[in-house]
């Protein structure tokens, strides 16, 4: 079966719009009508992914594809990247501006969220080549 | 999840009059489940769920879009009749007619008791004061907690958002509290029979009706009867006139008034809350508690009037100059709650603030559908919405054109309704789908 695939532009530094586009991803993954739990986790994983980008990102665009058993979003940018992977795994580790922590961002929570929230995440990314993020979502378990 | 959820019934809470609508798009346009169509007969219809929140009946031009109430001469039927009345009355009649006032016109009008439902508010706010505080205990509670108040925002929850409406305290509203209380207290005491005694409840929510007949987080409603604050205006005010008894029927504070205005509940509850009102507003932040943005917040209070209550449908007064009367009722009975903290302490440990039923989505038509098949239809209307201008008008008859490509793949409507796409008939051949 083929899939069904969208994809959202997001702007580096538009904090005005930041959201929209997991906005859409939500309501997208709803109509669909997956398990309400899987769509929170995935939302937040959007979420997340997208605010990346606005903070650090320069522009970028995340893709939706679906099917009836696993959801896959997956966040592109070409902006700063990030140097050590490892450590932006760590809860708290923030490379944030301060103006952007001054908004209530950049807490260093991004990546321990999408990796709490994720089935499976692959970062690809290093310094100044930008960022790509596969964030993986099984939906089978509670559709037999 | 299918077998668990109510089916929408097919049952209306609002009537569309069909020699007053021409058939002009802006019930359709403001409509937030997009339930309404203008198709070819040029007359609104309501297809699919609707939640029952009145903006339709705002922003009719032509007053053709009507809730479906109770008459008013019902009201002498019964054998015991008792009343309890939104806060929203107190507000509707200016600065110099005080509760009691309005109470004891009430009485007059032929019901054998009147509540004052205010106490029940306060009371209710030492309720979620508890409830905040036991579930911040629980390690996997969900924040923030949602005010089971507003009756249109919990057919919202259910219908759009499912997956919030664990959210939502499993409590009684104030004004089931009270109708079951007294009718309890009624029969213990004269002997009546608890289907003799009609409770009668005055609002200015046009979804109170749909809230009785089709409650969302109980078995059954104990309100029996409402009456909009409209349709008693004229004879309360007469009765205002003629008041000559001296009886106290007004027992609240200033909390408990106060619900009627948005913010008005959560000031009565000690802890993190928030206040939202106004649909677009309150679809934007149930998105963002969705989302998990929120969960540093104990509680949000959201009424889907702008303004809250006030802003009902079946007010009278205009709602700011009601809101300026309610603050100053608020000052006058003074903003100290008059509730025993382990009274109510007591009351919520026996269960008696809660509900009897776990509340369940109320589901569309496509949600029937399963995940590929709604992927395959999803893939489709993304198909006809390529060709669509998203000019966003409405005049297709659907309210935009995402729910216009809805529509012609479920087969309601034939592409050719678009009157862009129309003039361009190689498109709609491409498409497949004249």
């Amino acid at each position: 079966m083929p899939h069904l695939k969208k994809e959202f532009q997001v702007k580096a530094g538009d904090f005005v719009h930041a959201g929209k586009g997991s906005m859409q991803i939500q309501s997208t993954l709803k109509t669909i009508g997956y398990d309400p739990e899987i769509i929170r986790r995935a939302s937040i994983c959007a979420y997340e992914s997208e605010m990346n980008i606005v903070m650090h990102g320069g522009d970028g665009t995340i893709y939706l594809t679906v099917d009836d058993r696993w959801i896959i979003i997956e966040a592109c940018d070409d902006g700063v990247g990030i140097e050590d992977i490892e450590l932006a795994f760590k809860e708290g580790y923030s490379t944030a501006l301060e103006e952007h922590q001054e908004m209530g961002f950049g807490a260093g929570m991004g990546l321990p969220n999408i990796k709490k929230n994720a089935d499976s995440v692959k970062v690809n990314s290093s310094k100044n080549k930008g960022t790509y993020i596969n964030m993986f979502f099984r939906t089978d378990k509670n559709h037999g | 999840m299918g077998n668990t959820a109510k089916e929408s019934k097919p049952f209306v809470y609002v009537q569309i009059d069909e020699k007053l609508c021409n058939g002009c798009v802006l019930c359709m346009k403001a409509c937030p489940t997009k339930a309404i169509r203008v198709r070819d007969n040029r007359v609104a219809r309501i297809q699919g769920v609707c939640i029952d929140c009145g903006e339709c009946v705002r922003v009719c031009p032509r007053g053709a879009i009507k809730p479906i109430f109770v008459q008013s001469d019902e009201i002498e039927k019964d054998i015991f009749s008792i009343v309890s009345s939104s806060a929203v009355l107190y507000s509707q009649f200016g600065g110099d007619v005080m509760p009691n006032d309005i109470l004891l016109a009430l009485k007059r009008m032929g019901f054998n008791l009147v509540y004052d439902q205010g106490y029940t508010n306060e009371i209710f706010n030492v309720a979620v004061e508890l409830h905040i505080k036991e579930n911040r205990k629980k390690p996997d509670a969900p924040w923030p907690l949602i005010s089971p108040i507003c009756p249109v925002v919990v057919r919202l929850i259910a219908y759009r958002f499912p997956s919030l409406l664990k959210h939502i305290p499993p409590f009684l509203t104030p004004s089931e509290i009270v109708a079951r209380e007294v009718k309890k207290r009624l029969s213990a005491k004269y002997g009546y029979k608890q289907e003799d005694i009609t409770v009668f409840h005055i609002t200015p929510c046009a979804a109170k009706m749909i809230s009785m007949r089709e409650p969302v987080l109980q078995t059954s409603s104990y309100l029996d009867r409402a009456i909009g604050i409209g349709q008693i205006y004229n004879t309360l005010k007469k009765n205002l006139h003629e008041l000559t008894e001296d009886k106290v029927l007004h027992h609240s504070g200033g909390v408990g008034i106060g619900w009627g205005m948005t913010g008005g509940e959560i000031a009565g509850v000690n802890a993190n809350c928030i206040a939202v009102s106004g649909i677009s507003e309150t679809i934007r932040y149930l998105e963002k508690i969705e989302m998990g943005l929120l969960h540093e917040t104990d509680y949000v209070e959201f009424r889907i009037c702008t303004e809250g209550c006030l802003g009902g449908p079946f007010t009278v007064a205009d709602k700011y100059q009601a809101k300026h009367c309610l603050q100053r009722l608020v000052r006058m009975f003074g903003m100290e709650k008059r509730v025993k903290y382990e009274y109510v302490r007591d009351l919520y440990e026996t269960g008696w603030f809660f509900t009897d039923q776990e509340a369940m989505p109320l589901e569309a038509s496509s949600s029937y559908l399963s995940v590929a098949e709604n992927i395959e239809r999803q893939k489709r209307i993304d198909e006809v919405l390529q060709l669509l201008p998203r000019k966003e008008c409405g005049a297709c008859g659907s309210p935009d054109c995402h729910t216009f490509a809805e529509d012609v793949i479920d087969g309601s409507v034939s592409i050719e309704n678009c009157v862009f796409l129309s003039h361009d008939k190689d498109k709609i051949r491409i498409s497949g789908e004249s």
